[in-house]
């Protein structure tokens, strides 16, 4: 077990930052997800540690040591590739053997550890076959043996399951927790789905043009977001504008337009005042259509739009001249154009100071 | 990113490979031209400077009436009576070594261009019976016969020839004709040559995305209009890379010049001064300064045409749509242009391969046209101690060569396609390629004044030596011979993703570990078809050949033996050199099999 440390690094490029003083401790077992769109810098992060880039600068330590600039086959990671990378020339067994090889076992040592391995992926079996001969799922699990059998110091996923069909996602994602969780080796998971990565990961980090913006539990990410990007991403949160009227404590009253006042919880220490700019970010399954228990908002619109989507309907809602997207029980006809009141407790409305961000996002 | 941090991802072995590919080709191809050029500037230096004549310089170039002069010595037609006809002579001009060169390759250049291009036209756009028969045909002239084949088109052509038989007994005409001079080298090099520009333009052409000529035709353009304004363009890479290949072959070639006896031209200038300077034992400023001429106009066009081409790189591979590539059958006038000129004309380009292997199974050829039928040409050859010798070393040096290439050609290639520093792999890709374009004459005298003098005199590598040059000749095709192999193994790698070096690497597997059990056995193909190519061009090289590899008899490769038949004047000695072309394309053919059905990759061809 290793504890892995990134410092202050940086990696750019061309003009374009991969890595911005990404800062990051992961604690010795742990289960780290590095979440974040693609082009954000998460895969160039995870190919810092690898060792496959060097930072322009920052160090990378595993424990106290500097493994900054150590060549990746000095390193003691193991990496399961997006594509696999299974050599299509080497068999099942071959490729999982290959590092053990490398290391210079005892052939029955190789082949007793091999065999152990692929039993605890479930491919017991197949060690005969080559790469092409199998499917997509167990050429992942073979992946995923080939790392795991060196017993590395860090495991180092990189979207995974991203070649996989949507049942098999979730399946081979149980299974890589459960076998993390017995092997109890320092893992670092990459992955642009976020429901994968709080699914998964003991702690969450989410990345966006090169920086970490936020490190924290699940729970920590989704329902405590710390800046417009992380609620958005997240949840694919809605937003509201307005100006602050009214600031008491964490609880703030924002108005919308119009006559709509909404009141919401502040999300950070952000010093915002009255008569600031601010987004009010709630997830649209937080709406109802009853009133829930107090404290609550109630806001009126005008229903734009509802599409049945099975599990729930989604609406689009007018309010103040801003649009709201509002998940709702699927047994509750709504007809366009009519007036709709939806309900949504002022814990659930967080409210951000408006940033340049809130553009981007929005 | 920065110089600094791109060295940080270097090893011990990939900067070996960077060490061993610059070494290799600075000794060898750099340094050697180098040497070579450095002699007659020195002296036109000290000429400009100090106003001394101390040895020849450029300068003299262009006031030697052998290289240069304003008028020609011969009229290009001739017209004369012969035996109750009339013989039409054509002959050509002669204005000097320089200009010779320059119309002979300019003519060639033009021939090959509209014939490549009409033929890459033809069967990348139509389909009609008898298109494999050509395509077969269009192969032909590339089949290897060294020397034999130029002296087998002068007998065709010659006044008591086939041709004149034909014209004058066989129709009755009273009409002879000659081809001799200057456009024999030419009628030769346009009959050799013309399928590397078809090769080039028809790959170009097969490229079009099908949509680009719908697109235009959707818009009104049709015919010849749409010829010229799309597909012409579309193929311009393929042309000018074709084009500039047959030039500078035009330039370098030795066979036409030395069946017709058209010495006034580059190449056998350089040929006959290195040959004279073994009695001396040295090569002149002069041949350095011909050869600086070749190298220049060689260069000029290689780096010209690498600029236009890659400004040219359109992107013709667009994605989505269908991709049915526009083949339909020919209208009237179509089908005889294809069967009553083309066709002949190919045919007619294809027997000088034809009449090679007729002459290496006929008894005499002393009429118009071989007789007899016989196998005594190859039991002689086979008993002749002087072909033995020959073709062991032909095959002793090639296999040498082929092995230094695979390391060198893997080394190369590798660094150019993975390693991090741009400017490096932009040197080297250019390095690697470039020989390709540089004239294996200038290799020959670079390496005859550098290794001849200190530090080299009276090493191995010195061809004067009791060492003889077989070293050098090795030297020699490896690195005129390694391009061939590194754009196969190049394209290769460019299809073996970096995950599977990364993956094994990322296993604690070294460099050389990676290479040796991941990169090399997805690679075996590629560096096994370019070996073989590698081989099979090496066995049938002839400008160091003859040259360097002539200084010493006992260790002639083949292609000088052969040149030895043609010329000493020994009896049947065509029909022995062409039994022993017979060989090496039956070799040429054997690796194009093997390469094409076991090795499934396309037998590579010749472009910048």
């Amino acid at each position: 077990m290793t504890r892995v440390s990134l410092r202050r690094v940086v990696k750019r490029f061309g003009n374009v930052y991969a890595a911005k003083d990404v800062e990051l401790d992961i604690a010795k077992g742990e289960f780290f997800a590095l979440l974040g769109p693609s082009g954000c810098g998460k895969t160039t992060t995870l190919r810092i540690i690898a060792g496959f880039e060097y930072p322009d600068s920052g160090q990378v330590f595993f424990d106290e040591e500097d493994v900054t600039y150590t060549k990746p086959y000095e390193r003691g990671t193991a990496m399961v590739f997006q594509n696999y990378a299974l050599w299509p020339h080497m068999s099942v067994f071959d490729n999982v053997a290959y590092g053990l090889k490398v290391r210079k076992l005892p052939k029955e040592d190789i082949r007793r550890r091999v065999l152990e391995v692929l039993d605890l992926v479930g491919l017991r079996g197949l060690e005969d076959r080559y790469p092409l001969q199998l499917s997509g799922g167990q050429q992942q699990r073979v992946a995923l043996a080939r790392a795991l059998v060196v017993e590395p110091k860090v495991l180092l996923l990189d979207e995974p399951l991203s070649n996989l069909d949507a049942k098999l996602r979730i399946r081979m994602r149980e299974e890589i927790k459960k076998i993390q969780r017995t092997l109890n080796i320092t893992t670092i998971y990459v992955t642009h789905d976020q429901e994968e990565a709080m699914s998964i990961s003991d702690r969450v980090a989410v990345m966006n043009q090169g920086r970490i913006l936020q490190v924290g539990t699940p729970q920590d990410i989704y329902f405590r977001p710390k800046n417009i990007f992380v609620a958005t991403f997240i949840g694919k949160s809605t937003l509201l504008q307005g100006k602050v009227v009214k600031k008491d404590a964490d609880r703030v009253v924002v108005d919308v337009g119009g006559e709509a006042r909404i009141a919401g919880k502040l999300a950070s220490d952000s010093g915002i005042k009255e008569g600031d700019d601010a987004v009010l970010v709630i997830k649209p399954e937080d709406f109802t259509v009853d009133p829930p228990e107090e404290p609550y908002n109630a806001i009126e619109g005008v229903v734009e739009f509802s599409m049945f989507l099975g599990s729930f309907t989604q609406l689009r809602m007018s309010v103040a001249n801003q649009n709201l997207k509002v998940f709702i029980d699927p047994k509750k006809e709504v007809k366009p154009g009519s007036k709709f009141v939806i309900y949504v407790k002022i814990d659930d409305v967080l409210v951000f100071p408006r940033s340049e961000e809130v553009l981007e996002v929005a | 990113m920065d110089i600094r941090g791109s060295l940080r991802y270097l090893d011990n072995v990939l900067i070996l490979m960077i060490v061993f590919s610059l070494a290799l080709f600075s000794l060898f191809l750099i340094l050697p031209l180098a040497d070579m050029i450095s002699l007659p500037l020195a002296f036109t230096l000290e000429r400009l400077v100090s106003g001394t004549k101390t040895g020849y310089s450029l300068i003299e170039l262009f006031s030697d009436p052998r290289l240069f002069r304003t008028y020609s010595t011969t009229e290009p037609v001739k017209i004369s009576q012969l035996g109750g006809a009339t013989l039409v002579n054509f002959i050509g001009w002669n204005f000097g070594v320089i200009p010779n060169t320059l119309i002979i390759a300019s003519l060639v250049t033009l021939n090959t261009t509209v014939l490549g291009l009409v033929v890459a036209f033809i069967m990348a756009r139509y389909d009609f019976r008898g298109k494999m028969l050509m395509r077969v045909l269009a192969y032909m002239p590339l089949l290897m016969t060294p020397f034999v084949n130029a002296f087998v088109i002068k007998k065709l052509f010659s006044f008591d020839g086939l041709f004149s038989y034909i014209i004058n007994s066989v129709i009755g005409l009273p009409l002879k004709i000659n081809v001799d001079g200057m456009f024999g080298v030419v009628l030769t090099q346009s009959m050799a040559f013309w399928p590397i520009v078809y090769l080039n333009v028809y790959s170009s052409m097969m490229l079009i995305d099908p949509s680009l000529e719908e697109q235009a035709e959707n818009l009104g353009a049709r015919g010849f209009k749409l010829f010229r304004s799309v597909t012409l363009p579309l193929s311009l890479p393929g042309l000018a890379a074709g084009a500039a290949v047959v030039f500078i072959f035009s330039m370098e070639d030795l066979g036409g010049p030395i069946a017709y006896g058209f010495y006034d031209v580059l190449s056998y200038s350089i040929y006959s001064n290195i040959k004279a300077a073994q009695n001396i034992g040295e090569v002149g400023a002069y041949v350095g300064a011909l050869s600086i001429v070749l190298l220049a106009l060689a260069l000029a066009i290689f780096f010209g045409i690498k600029r236009y081409v890659s400004l040219r790189q359109y992107a013709m591979l667009s994605r989505g749509g269908r991709w049915i590539p526009r083949v339909r059958k020919p209208k009237l006038v179509g089908s005889l242009i294809i069967y009553l000129v083309v066709l002949p004309v190919m045919v007619f380009t294809a027997m000088p391969q034809i009449g090679v292997f007729i002459t290496a199974f006929s008894v005499r050829w002393s009429k118009a046209y071989p007789e007899g039928f016989t196998l005594d040409h190859f039991a002689s050859i086979l008993k002749n101690p002087d072909v033995i010798t020959g073709l062991s070393n032909s095959l002793k040096y090639a296999a040498i060569a082929t092995t230094i290439i695979t390391v060198l050609s893997l080394s190369s290639a590798y660094v150019a396609a993975r390693s991090r520093l741009q400017t490096l792999n932009e040197v080297l890709d250019m390095i690697s390629t470039s020989p390709l374009a540089i004239p294996g004459l200038a290799i020959a005298s670079g390496y005859i004044v550098m290794f001849t003098s200190w530090p080299f005199k009276d090493t191995f590598l010195d061809p004067l030596s009791i060492y003889g040059p077989w070293l050098l000749v090795v030297l020699a095709y490896t690195v005129r011979r390694s391009p061939f192999a590194t754009r196969v193994i190049y394209a290769g790698l460019q299809q073996v993703h970096v995950a599977y070096e990364e993956a094994a690497m990322n296993l604690g597997a070294s460099r050389l570990r990676t290479l040796a059990t991941v990169v090399i056995p997805l690679l075996g193909l590629n560096i096994l078809s370019g070996a073989l190519l590698a081989f099979v061009y090496s066995i049938a090289e002839t400008s160091v050949s003859v040259t360097v590899g002539a200084i010493v008899a006992g260790q002639k490769p083949l292609t000088a033996v052969m040149l030895d038949f043609l010329t000493g004047g020994r009896l049947a000695g065509l029909q022995l050199a062409a039994a022993m072309a017979v060989l090496i394309v039956v070799t040429q053919l054997l690796i194009i099999f093997v390469t094409n059905v076991f090795l499934k990759q396309r037998y590579a061809f010749i472009g910048v």
